[in-house]
């Protein structure tokens, strides 16, 4: 993954409880710093109208969001189990691959973390 | 599953226990079992009650979805765990109620005071960045960083032990308690610009506990030297 901007990427999922948990953070966060930084979400083993209203219920609307109904590109990204957020530093640099539900804090000091990173 | 969260309140809870057991040996007034169980409920009364709340402020309806309750990784409204741990102790406490807050106080704040040393087995003790020579950095970062939490759990520490010297000499009802909410919310006040976070945080709230903390102790101090003046035994004559 490449881009000017450090990106945060959340693997999710509409029937993940945990995912469901984590989304308000993530909302909060995309308030907070969604000029700075890209926020792309990735769906997976999911299907799209339970994504939708997922998405419409937690506002991510304003995310972009990629979908992965086989959990092709989920595979590819290292470990098989959601919720899974990725912090990339601008130019690609991976910072931290956080398993699991992630807390304010955690999702707070990795943003700040890949903002002061330079490509 | 990661269970780092459980270690860290495993480590509030020794640190409870451990200073409860501590002052039990010092003071035979205090009666650590009863202490422990008040102490204990409340936390969790607060914990489900602030896990509700962040839940329903986050847009999730805790009715629809119970399950979501246990997962207090993501959040817990501190000021609402805080004021529902407070009214649980209060009410638990009511028969004899600032007799026991005082006692279990100085526990209480080196509970906090381990719930926030235990940031080093969640991995989660660091801040806002410094280079000051104590900062480190997280692992494959140069950025080095306040280790915030640990600020946090050595005032609470020697706050927790200026508060049982002082209940030893000073048993003022109401003294300790009002101190050690002030305590608690003036080390969360001057530690949360170190914090990174998503949020303004609640200052408000910790400036509240601050107040209220402080008017209790002053209400103590000067019911304590009214009741003095009356119980002054007469003149000689």
């Amino acid at each position: 993954m490449s881009s000017e901007q450090p990106v945060v990427l959340n693997v999710w999922a509409s029937w993940c409880i945990p995912c469901r948990s984590e989304a308000p953070l993530l909302r909060a966060a995309y308030e907070s710093f969604g000029d700075e930084v890209t926020f792309i979400g990735l769906d997976v083993r999911d299907d799209q109208e339970s994504a939708r209203a997922f998405l419409n219920e937690f506002d991510l609307d304003g995310f972009e969001h990629f979908f992965d109904p086989s959990g092709a590109v989920q595979g590819s990204l290292g470990r098989g189990g959601v919720p899974l957020t990725m912090f990339y530093a601008p130019g690609g640099e991976l910072v931290e691959r956080h398993f699991g539900v992630i807390d304010e804090r955690a999702l707070a000091l990795n943003i700040d973390e890949i903002l002061r990173r330079g490509p | 599953m990661e269970f780092t969260l459980l270690w860290a309140a495993l480590s509030g809870a020794a640190g409870l226990y451990g200073a409860l057991w501590w002052m039990g040996r010092r003071d035979t007034s205090l009666c650590v079992r009863d202490l422990w169980e008040i102490a204990i409920t409340a936390a969790v009364v607060g914990l489900a009650v602030g896990r509700v709340v962040a839940m329903v402020r986050g847009g999730v309806n805790p009715l629809a979805h119970p399950g979501d309750l246990i997962l207090v990784r993501a959040g817990v409204d501190t000021a609402a765990a805080s004021v529902a741990a407070l009214i649980a102790a209060g009410w638990l406490t009511r028969s004899d109620r600032f007799e026991q807050l005082d006692g279990l106080t100085p526990a209480a704040v080196l509970g906090v005071a381990g719930w926030h040393a235990g940031c080093l087995f969640r991995d989660a003790c660091l801040g806002t960045p410094s280079s000051l020579p104590w900062a480190w950095s997280q692992p494959g970062s140069s950025i080095t960083r306040h280790p915030v939490e640990l600020y946090a759990a050595v005032l609470l520490a020697i706050g927790a032990w200026a508060l049982f010297r002082l209940r030893l000499r000073y048993p003022a009802p109401a003294l300790v308690s009002g101190l050690g909410l002030a305590l608690a919310g003036l080390v969360r006040l001057i530690t949360e610009p170190l914090r990174p976070s998503l949020f303004a945080g609640p200052v408000w709230w910790y400036g509240a506990a601050i107040a209220i903390g402080a008017a209790l102790a002053g209400w103590s101090l000067y019911r304590t030297g009214s009741s003095d003046t009356q119980q002054s035994p007469p003149p000689l004559q």
